[in-house]
């Protein structure tokens, strides 16, 4: 089980078992949780700031459901359904294969880790696992841009 | 605090105070019931205010929670706004027929291009989100502190820097798309076409040059063109200027096509 309190510093790693694969990524940003929620919640707004994002439709809240285009394969569009969602804290959403949770941790003075994992995996996994191509870069993407957006929005002018 | 603090308070910022209210409802009619619900309950409320921010902030808090209330801000507008309503003034002779007797008759009834682009950006910004819209204008348009538009529309800090910032980044992206003033490829002339219209021996170039965002549009940087755009509309009183019975007659009828476009596809 990889743990969240190991912070990446966005580099992401991923570790793969017969049966599974997991990818995760974590990165410190200085910016407060609300302005990180906001971003990581705000569905229609995710292709301006998220460069691995095309589109989302649909309500990032609790039981709701989304459309995700991701660029990692944009011909096809992920249906995923919101499993957790604790406001600033935890959220996660996936489908029958597999599950993405975000986690924010307060770290003081303003600093906040994101920590994002996604495990994939089942009794078929191993039929298709070579068709699901590496989540790696788009990971360090992800983190990389939500970090530079999250602080430019804490550095706006007061 | 006494009534006759209060109401010099409130007089000396009336006239933001009715900019604010029409931007964000875009009804006159609204506008004017606005400003004296938000006066009369000032008022009632008088003994509550504890001086924890500026009157001015107080009064505007007010005027935001009555404005935000109403069905016509929580209309949102879509982003082409201007596409849509050139359109149906152009089936629509009576619109023109009044505008030109407003141009000819009235003494508000010029026709500016700076005055245009006020008008369009409230057009424009009733396409973002309300919360948005309301922390872009407070901020870019009425020199709030963040703090106070926290106080004004009751969230945090960090809440109102999300959405000046988002309000602010997809105002930039459309203006850019759509503002052939700042954009040679923008698909939207309508300052440039309007004022071809209503001032038909004036040159257009000569105009432009008295812009600063238009003189600037080659060589500044997007951020600083909507900087610019914000001077141009903090300058104005859409109530009082020059051109506001012009510029009111077609907000009135952008409003109404908006009303019956939105009625339509909801359906």
């Amino acid at each position: 089980m990889t743990s969240n309190t190991n912070i990446q510093n966005g580099k992401a790693t991923t570790v793969k078992t017969t049966f599974s694969r997991e990818t995760s990524v974590g990165i410190e940003i200085k910016a407060d949780a609300p302005i990180v929620w906001a971003l990581l919640t705000n569905a229609s707004d995710y292709p301006r700031w998220n460069s691995t994002v095309i589109s989302i439709e649909g309500d990032i809240a609790s039981g709701g459901q989304i459309r995700l285009k991701s660029t990692l394969d944009p011909k096809r569009t992920f249906k995923l359904r919101i499993k957790t969602f604790e406001p600033e804290r935890k959220m996660a959403w996936g489908d029958g294969q597999g599950n993405r949770v975000y986690t924010l941790t307060d770290r003081g003075n303003g600093m906040l880790s994101f920590y994002m994992h996604e495990k994939i995996g089942g009794l078929m996994f191993p039929l298709y696992a070579k068709y699901i191509p590496p989540f790696d870069q788009s990971f360090e993407q992800f983190a990389a841009d939500l970090k530079r957006e999250a602080e430019i929005i804490a550095n706006t002018k007061n | 605090m006494f009534t006759e603090q209060f109401n010099q308070e409130f007089e000396a910022i009336r006239g933001q105070l009715k900019s604010y209210i029409l931007r964000i409802t875009a009804s006159v009619a609204d506008t004017e019931d606005l400003v004296q619900d938000t006066y009369l309950k000032g008022v009632e409320k008088l003994d509550s205010f504890r001086e924890e921010s500026s009157l001015k902030t107080w009064i505007f808090t007010i005027a935001s929670n009555l404005a935000k209330d109403t069905l016509r801000a929580k209309k949102r507008w879509t982003e082409n706004v201007t596409d849509i309503c050139k359109e149906a003034a152009m089936s629509n002779q009576a619109f023109f027929q009044e505008a030109m007797h407003i141009r000819m008759t009235s003494p508000q009834g010029q026709f500016e291009i700076r005055e245009h682009i006020a008008f369009c950006f409230t057009c424009i910004s009733k396409s973002l989100p309300l919360e948005q819209q309301i922390c872009l204008l407070l901020k870019e348009v009425y020199e709030f502190k963040v703090h106070e538009i926290a106080q004004i529309i009751a969230t945090t800090e960090a809440m109102v820097k999300y959405y000046l910032h988002t309000g602010r980044s997809k105002m930039v992206q459309i203006f850019e798309g759509r503002c052939a003033l700042i954009n040679k490829e923008g698909v939207c002339h309508q300052c440039s076409e309007l004022n071809g219209i209503f001032n038909p021996k004036q040159k257009l170039q000569e105009a432009l040059v008295k812009i600063e965002m238009a003189k600037e549009a080659q060589k500044a940087d997007r951020e600083h063109l909507f900087n610019l755009r914000m001077q141009v509309v903090r300058g104005i009183d859409p109530f009082e200027s020059d051109a506001a019975a012009l510029q009111l007659h077609h907000l009135e009828h952008n409003r109404v096509v908006m009303e019956r476009y939105l009625e339509k596809n909801a359906e």
